[in-house]
């Protein structure tokens, strides 16, 4: 992350298009215990007018806009979120003389939820007193379980058919969001929140163990919203229209039926912030900011494998096709974090696919944050500019019912497109003075 | 000639007693109920006053503080109860160490065998280091 100073300079010492920058210069009024940095670092610039305009406290001088042409369109990542309306299976059940203990199903919110969910799953795991355990799986949850159960001393091996870089989960866009599509309120019940914010929770400080470490597997970054109109948080109140529910085959109908848990949290999670016009670099008048905590797949994976094989992990190659396959395993405690693939592999129906979608920009390095106009999203990170188009295809936002029951996992560039020329003109000069 | 039989003697009786506490420990396991279904519901009381505060409400800890449920039994597992009845004794609360009284701490200890999926018995733990010395906690099967 740039210190505030470096803030629109390239990387080759140039300055940036100034008619994409805020003149911070203006105010007068030094507010905020940042503003010797900040200074220092307009300062630094060369300018010849003296650095007493600073921005108010919390704002940065400047960002650097962030290159959304189609030529740096490098991939595009489709994948299924495994929803389950009860939320996470974090059961354990007896096949024959192994204990399977599930740790699948996380929706929207597998790497989020992943050390706290893990810290349950192993925790049963430990009530058995195994000396060592298999993990199946080893995508965010697998691998994290595993290097969890390590971390509590016991010896692990990874069964499965690819390591994380080539899983579901690395098809994520990387960002923080605990409670997308993780459950249905109802079928997940009053209990599930508060299983929800124990592991939110426990993950968030995991997480920020791995702030500053080489490669910079989890960031934090400022994220802001942009609209021609006042930006309200949307609710989606239940639609009488809609007679049907979730019930009894588990497939969500309406928005309302997903459950929310991020109030729970959000003495950790602050709420945006509304940018004052002058703050505003964006070109439309409406902007609001907040932080976001994000991880980067490249360096992040590497850690945790680095981890899992410094501490003596092994990992084995391995396809299972049946549930009685497991107990063929020589350990006899057996983690199961096959996400999606559960639906399939322990016949598990109430897994509802819910697909998603990324495209992929070259890396910006001068430019760490994100942006959002309604349904449509970039966000710049270490390993990637990360475009989001949540409108579905008829161009309607539907809410977290975008990809429900839609398990065609091959991607497609066209709303990836339409979303960088949308948002591309949103980097010019804005504000609402 | 009396001194030295009498010495003897009570060498013998030393190390007779040493063999029999051997063959005699451990005894139990808290598999087979070592607690009253009454004192562990003492000891939720106990705990939700003394231990709570830290360990939460429902026993899950956080990042920093250990969770009493899952790794608790990996934790303490195949271990005397004395032994947790003593940390218990001299280290908890961690804001007032060494204030938990005796029948407390062994509420606190059936509470949490209850807990972790130990099953209850017609009779309490007792406050006696001897006896909890031949008990050691048991593996659990998890739900």
């Amino acid at each position: 992350m740039q210190l505030p100073g470096e803030r629109g300079r390239s990387p080759n010492g140039a300055r940036p298009d100034r008619s994409l920058t805020v003149d911070w210069r203006r105010r007068e009024v030094l507010r905020g215990a940042g503003a010797a940095g900040l200074a220092l670092g307009l300062g630094a610039c060369g300018d010849a007018r003296p650095a007493v305009g600073l921005p108010p406290a919390g704002a940065r001088p400047s960002l650097v806009p962030m290159r959304l042409t189609l030529d740096q369109l490098i991939d595009v990542k489709c994948c299924i979120r495994p929803l389950r309306a009860a939320g996470p299976n974090l059961s354990a059940e007896r096949l024959g003389d192994t204990l399977v203990i599930h740790n699948y199903g996380h929706g929207g919110s597998g790497w989020s939820l992943s050390w706290g969910s893990a810290e349950i799953a192993v925790g049963k795991a430990m009530s058995t007193l195994p000396r060592e355990v298999a993990v199946i799986g080893c995508g965010i949850i697998g691998l994290t379980t595993a290097v969890v159960a390590q971390r509590a001393g016991l010896r692990v091996t990874i069964y499965a058919r690819e390591l994380i870089q080539r899983t579901r989960s690395f098809r994520a866009s990387g960002s923080f969001t605990p409670d997308s599509r993780v459950a249905l309120a109802e079928p997940a019940g009053p209990a599930f929140g508060d299983l929800w914010e124990k592991m939110a929770r426990l993950s968030w400080k995991a997480f920020r163990t791995y702030l500053g470490q080489p490669g910079n597997p989890v960031e934090f970054g400022d994220s802001y919203a942009v609209s021609e109109s006042p930006i309200t948080r949307r609710h989606w109140p239940r639609d009488p229209a809609i007679t049907g529910s979730w019930k009894p085959g588990g497939l969500p109908q309406q928005n309302s039926e997903f459950g929310h848990y991020n109030d729970r949290i959000k003495d950790i999670m602050r709420q945006p912030v509304d940018l004052a016009p002058e703050e505003n670099p964006f070109a439309l008048p409406y902007a609001q900011r907040s932080s976001q905590m994000y991880f980067n797949f490249a360096s992040y994976g590497h850690a945790l494998l680095s981890e899992f094989f410094a501490m003596g992990g092994h990992f084995i190659n391995r396809e299972f096709h049946e549930p009685a396959e497991l107990a063929g395993l020589p350990e006899k405690v057996v983690i199961h974090c096959t996400g999606y693939a559960a639906r399939d592999f322990w016949r598990d129906d109430t897994i509802i696919p819910v697909r998603g979608q990324t495209g992929w920009l070259v890396p910006q390095d001068d430019a760490h944050y994100a942006v959002r106009h309604h349904n449509l999203s970039v966000h710049s990170k270490r390993d990637g500019i990360v475009v989001m188009n949540n409108l579905d295809p008829s161009g309607q936002d539907i809410g977290e019912m975008l990809g429900v029951g839609d398990s065609m996992e091959l991607p497609d560039r066209g709303p990836i497109e339409a979303a960088l020329k949308t948002l591309q003109p949103l980097f010019g000069r804005g504000g609402r003075s | 000639m009396n001194a030295r039989l009498a010495l003897l003697g009570a060498m013998l009786a030393l190390v007779a007693a040493g063999g029999r506490a051997a063959t005699e420990s451990p005894a139990a396991g808290t598999a087979q109920g070592v607690y009253s279904a009454a004192q562990a519901d003492a000891g939720a009381q106990v705990y939700a006053g003394r231990c709570a505060v830290c360990h939460g409400a429902d026993l899950s800890g956080t990042w920093e503080i250990p969770a009493l449920r899952g790794r608790f039994v990996g934790n303490w597992g195949r271990t005397p109860l004395a032994k947790l009845y003593d940390y218990l004794g001299h280290a908890m609360p961690q804001f007032a160490p060494g204030t938990l009284e005796p029948p407390d701490n062994v509420a606190v200890i059936a509470f949490l065998l209850r807990e972790n999926g130990a099953p209850a018995g017609g009779r309490p733990l007792p406050a006696d280091r001897a006896a909890l010395e031949r008990i050691v906690l048991d593996p659990v099967t998890p739900h």
